[in-house]
């Protein structure tokens, strides 16, 4: 009777162990088994923010560049890279003073300007305009050299500058601009566009491409 | 006969529940392939849990020697990982050209990378648990530690 007993409870162990084994094995099966037929990823909505940066090029290699990128992982990176000139999340810059442009000098007289247009540049090889518009710096470039026209647009919350401006003198504070992006709703910061490559840099709560 | 059988069981039921042990974070798995006179081709396929616990046996001036060279980087890695952790399977980086594709995303708690050229292939599967546990371990033994 205990022989019984001994057999059955050796069994029930080896079936316990045998389900113990197989259960990995069959997550490890489905890990291989996804990659090749899952080509999209998750699609997330949700509050988090996503930086998303495309590069299609229309050349004879045709090459595609797409990089999502969670606003709240760059903040929570960049204070770990200590390199060259990146410490903190700032990154320093030589002096305030490029090109004897007094850079923080210039964003604060922006900052304090009402909207308008700053710059406006008209000419038979390219436009330029520069202006603030709804809590907007807005440049805008329209190369019209050769036959091929380029355009380029960038549009950064003021708030995104005033935070990247908020550390020291001679430096960019990286985590806070990224943490004032992330407050801001889905918005196109950078658009170029010309004969060879389409560059997009925009902001949603996808953590896909569209 | 019946004690034959019992010590079979028991060898038998240790094996698989070591097994079982071993593969409960899943496996990495790395394959490397290079198309060239020489090339290396690697395709390795170890259990994840065995990694951090082999690392306890690697002699401490070896991985502080390793945590030296990786300083710099175990950081940000670790930064990034712990963060990789918290968002839903993405595709991070995608590029494609004609012939050349590369691919960094998580699917299932795994950073996948992901390349294929001409020349050399490379896939990487790694539960990001254990790049974390390693990243750990490495800092643990780092020059400040």
């Amino acid at each position: 009777m205990l022989n019984r007993y001994k057999v059955l409870f050796a069994g029930a162990a080896l079936i316990a162990t045998t389900v113990l084994l197989l259960s990995p094995l069959s997550a490890l099966a489905q890990a291989t088994a996804a990659p090749a037929g899952s080509s999209q990823s998750t699609t997330s909505v949700s509050k988090d923010r996503w930086l998303h940066v495309r590069v299609i090029s229309s050349d004879a290699k045709g090459e595609t560049v797409r990089v999502n990128v969670p606003l709240e992982l760059a903040e929570k990176v960049l204070p770990a890279i200590h390199q060259d000139r990146i410490h903190d999340g700032k990154v320093k810059i030589d002096n305030a003073h490029v090109n004897d442009v007094d850079l923080r000098a210039l964003v604060d007289a922006i900052r304090t300007t009402k909207d308008g247009e700053f710059v406006t540049v008209q000419s038979n090889d390219c436009d330029v305009r520069v202006a603030k518009q709804s809590n907007h710096l807005i440049v805008h470039v329209l190369d019209k050299q050769n036959s091929k026209k380029s355009e380029v647009e960038v549009k950064v919350p003021m708030k995104v500058i005033d935070a990247l401006f908020s550390a020291g003198k001679d430096e960019l504070d990286l985590v806070a601009a990224l943490h004032a992006l992330s407050a801001q709703g889905d918005t196109e910061l950078v658009s170029v566009k010309d004969h060879e490559n389409t560059v997009r840099v925009w902001l949603d709560s996808k953590n896909i491409t569209d | 006969m019946m004690l034959l059988a019992k010590a079979a069981l028991t060898v038998g039921g240790t094996i698989v529940l070591a097994g079982a042990y071993a593969m409960r974070e899943g496996v990495i798995r790395i394959d490397v392939d290079e198309y060239r006179a020489g090339g290396s081709h690697v395709h390795m396929w170890v259990p994840a849990a065995a990694v951090p616990m082999v690392l306890h046996f690697v002699p401490t001036e070896h991985l502080r020697h390793v945590s030296c060279d990786a300083r710099q980087a175990m950081p940000i890695l670790h930064a990034i990982v712990k963060e990789l952790k918290k968002y839903p399977d993405t595709e991070f980086v995608e590029v494609d050209d004609h012939d050349e594709h590369v691919r960094i995303r998580t699917e299932g708690a795994r950073l996948q990378i992901d390349v294929d050229a001409p020349d050399q292939k490379v896939h990487i599967l790694c539960p990001l648990s254990t790049i974390e546990d390693i990243t750990i371990q490495l800092e643990e033994h780092g020059p400040a530690a």
